[in-house]
């Protein structure tokens, strides 16, 4: 495979690139993250769950921090949920339950809690005080619960993510059963190449890096330099390293080279329409990325952008599937993909959530 | 593409505790459905269709479907309810921290469901026990040959297909465990023990004993 080395590139060398080179991929794109990996001073945070467990409280200090956290939950009311469809008292208690058994070295002995006067004490992940400090943070910031435990339970995976990476959200682990339902009578798509872009945390990248065949390789891009960093050591914590390259750079850019040859193309762009950034509920607009959120002026320019990608980069027979807003961008990303993209694709179709929203677009690319 | 897509499911732990379900009677179940899909209904016991099979038979949702969702929500409100289309028995999860998890805990306590809620015809006058339903006896039973292998109990998955059989046994006895027990070469004690060992098999059973005007078991 020989692969030109374009301007259209060159983002990458300002950031650093985590990957382990692989047999797949075009040498050219070797020398780029191997060039750029040197500076690489992004290291991610390791979640609460994982941090060995060198703090230790007795039963009834950890009991009085979760009287008092629970109090504050309850407080909440449906406040925030008037306010900006936040979370209401209940979900904020189940959070809390989670945080906790994050928390604890040994879960058995949750119940325990509900002793006065316990003086035995427990092993923690983190020190009594911070788990103050992070509830606080919680309900006074509404910084969202998957940053302060530091992961997100996704399919049967659990990711870790932190400020400044996309929490992913359940209704994309469907893109996971689409894919399976393509390549589970495909040996071809299964062994293929796939890219999952704008791959945050690495949720769909590490998803589908299980199911493919054993030839099967991901590539997951992503701009943000930290998103790359997080979506490498999920992969790795799931053994997929051999099995996904991540990349960083801009949706197609470092794809030159595989025209005609992706098995299939995946993606939750950013696609929420700029003036619905405002509103959103706190959680996710005043501490996730805006990069990952903000879809332009109707919320379609990156979706727009990834259709004629596809186009090009597909080959024959390969499989698309896109998250959308809703109703009104599947539909308009349909009629755009079956009269405006010159017949490239066939089977388009939109998906519903679990909500029952129509949430995906997926097709093929026509065979020639 | 079907709203329920294809699920890798991957049984985490079996969902013990049963969720709600409108109609508390029992359902009966011959084998004809006037529904197109019912060649594929009708031959097996759904108890004992894959996961794949079952969750066609559904109708999934959430509970609500308030707001856009997606990019727009952070909630961790992963709700998961399934409707049984043929039985109309609804299972649903909303403790586990993923979506799919729910799904898989509601699809297995649809399984409970099914297997509490759907009665099979049992004739009394041929019965013989099925081999799921030798397996969860205990091994003094003197029917239960020392080849069924060791008793399953109610923390195994394979217990619910047994559960269900001694269920089809019970109603067929009209709540005597007494009967039920002499056919199971147990004694009434023994029987009463395994019935009670499982808190959703000893409600469906005093359900019954007390719809007939019998004692409950203790
Ligand atoms: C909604 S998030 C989805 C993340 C992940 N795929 C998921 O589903 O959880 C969108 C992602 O696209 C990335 N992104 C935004 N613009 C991009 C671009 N031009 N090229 C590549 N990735 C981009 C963001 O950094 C963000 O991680």
């Amino acid at each position: 495979m020989k692969l030109s080395l374009t301007r259209a590139c060159c983002r990458s060398y300002t950031f650093p690139i985590f990957r382990k080179p692989s047999s797949v991929l075009p040498r050219a794109i070797f020398h780029q993250s191997l060039s750029s990996s040197s500076s690489s001073s992004l290291k991610p945070k390791t979640p609460l769950f994982l941090r060995p467990p060198k703090h230790s409280a007795t039963f009834s200090d950890l009991k009085k921090w979760h009287d008092w956290a629970n109090t504050l939950a309850y407080e909440v009311g449906s406040s925030f949920a008037d306010s900006d469809n936040g979370p209401d008292s209940s979900i904020l208690c189940r959070e809390l339950k989670w945080l906790l058994e994050d928390s604890l070295e040994d879960n058995s002995l949750i119940p325990h809690l509900g002793i006065e006067n316990n003086p035995n004490s427990v092993k923690l992940r983190i020190a009594l005080d911070e788990l103050y400090g992070l509830w606080k943070e919680r309900i006074e910031k509404r910084k969202p619960f998957q940053y302060l435990v530091g992961c997100e339970h996704w399919r049967d995976l659990v990711l870790c993510v932190e400020e400044g990476v996309f929490i992913p959200r359940p209704e994309t682990e469907l893109i996971v059963d689409l894919v399976n339902e393509v390549v589970r009578d495909n040996e071809q798509l299964r062994n293929g190449i796939w890219v999952d872009l704008g791959t945050g945390s690495g949720a769909i990248a590490v998803g589908i890096g299980r199911i493919l065949g054993s030839k099967g390789k991901v590539i997951a891009v992503d701009l943000n330099p930290l998103a790359a960093t997080v979506a490498a050591f999920n992969a790795h914590r799931y053994g997929l390293q051999d099995v996904i390259e991540i990349q960083q750079g801009s949706w197609f850019e470092t794809l030159k080279g595989f025209e005609g040859k992706l098995s299939g193309v995946l993606s939750n762009p950013p696609y929420i329409p700029s003036d619905d950034i405002c509103g959103l509920q706190s959680e996710v607009g005043k501490h996730e990325p805006i990069l990952a959120l903000d879809g332009g002026l109707d919320g379609m320019d990156d979706l727009l952008h990834l259709c004629n990608g596809a186009a090009s980069m597909l080959k024959p027979g390969g499989f698309f599937t896109f998250e959308t807003n809703g109703e009104k961008q599947c539909k308009f990303l349909v009629d755009y993909l079956e009269n405006d993209c010159s017949g490239s694709f066939c089977n388009v179709s939109i998906v519903s959530d679990f909500a029952g929203i129509q949430r995906f677009v997926t097709g093929f690319r026509r065979a020639l | 593409m079907a709203l329920v897509a294809q699920f890798l499911l991957n049984f985490a732990k079996f969902g013990r505790s049963v969720s709600h379900h409108n109609n508390r009677s029992s359902l009966f179940f011959s084998c004809n459905y006037s529904n197109n899909n019912s060649c594929s209904w009708s031959k097996k016991n759904f108890v004992e269709l894959t996961d794949e099979e079952l969750i066609r038979q559904c109708e999934m949702g959430t509970f609500k479907a308030s707001g856009p969702g997606g990019q727009h929500r952070n909630k961790r409100e992963s709700a998961v309810r399934l409707k049984h289309i043929p039985t109309g028995i609804i299972a649903q999860a909303v403790e586990d921290r993923s979506q799919h998890k729910n799904r898989a805990s509601a699809l297995a306590r649809l399984r409970t469901l099914l297997a509490l809620k759907v009665r099979n015809n049992v004739n009394l006058d041929t019965y013989s026990p099925p081999p799921e339903l030798l397996q969860i006896l205990p091994p003094k039973s003197t029917i239960r040959s020392s080849d069924v292998g060791p008793q399953i109990g109610p923390n195994n998955p394979k217990f619910i297909l047994g559960m269900q059989a001694l269920l089809d046994l019970i109603f067929a006895v009209e709540g005597s465990v007494s009967e039920a027990a002499k056919l199971l070469g147990l004694s009434t004690g023994a029987l009463s023990r395994l019935i009670l060992s499982d808190d959703s098999l000893r409600m469906v059973v005093n359900e019954l004993r007390t719809s007939k005007g019998i004692k409950p078991l203790k």
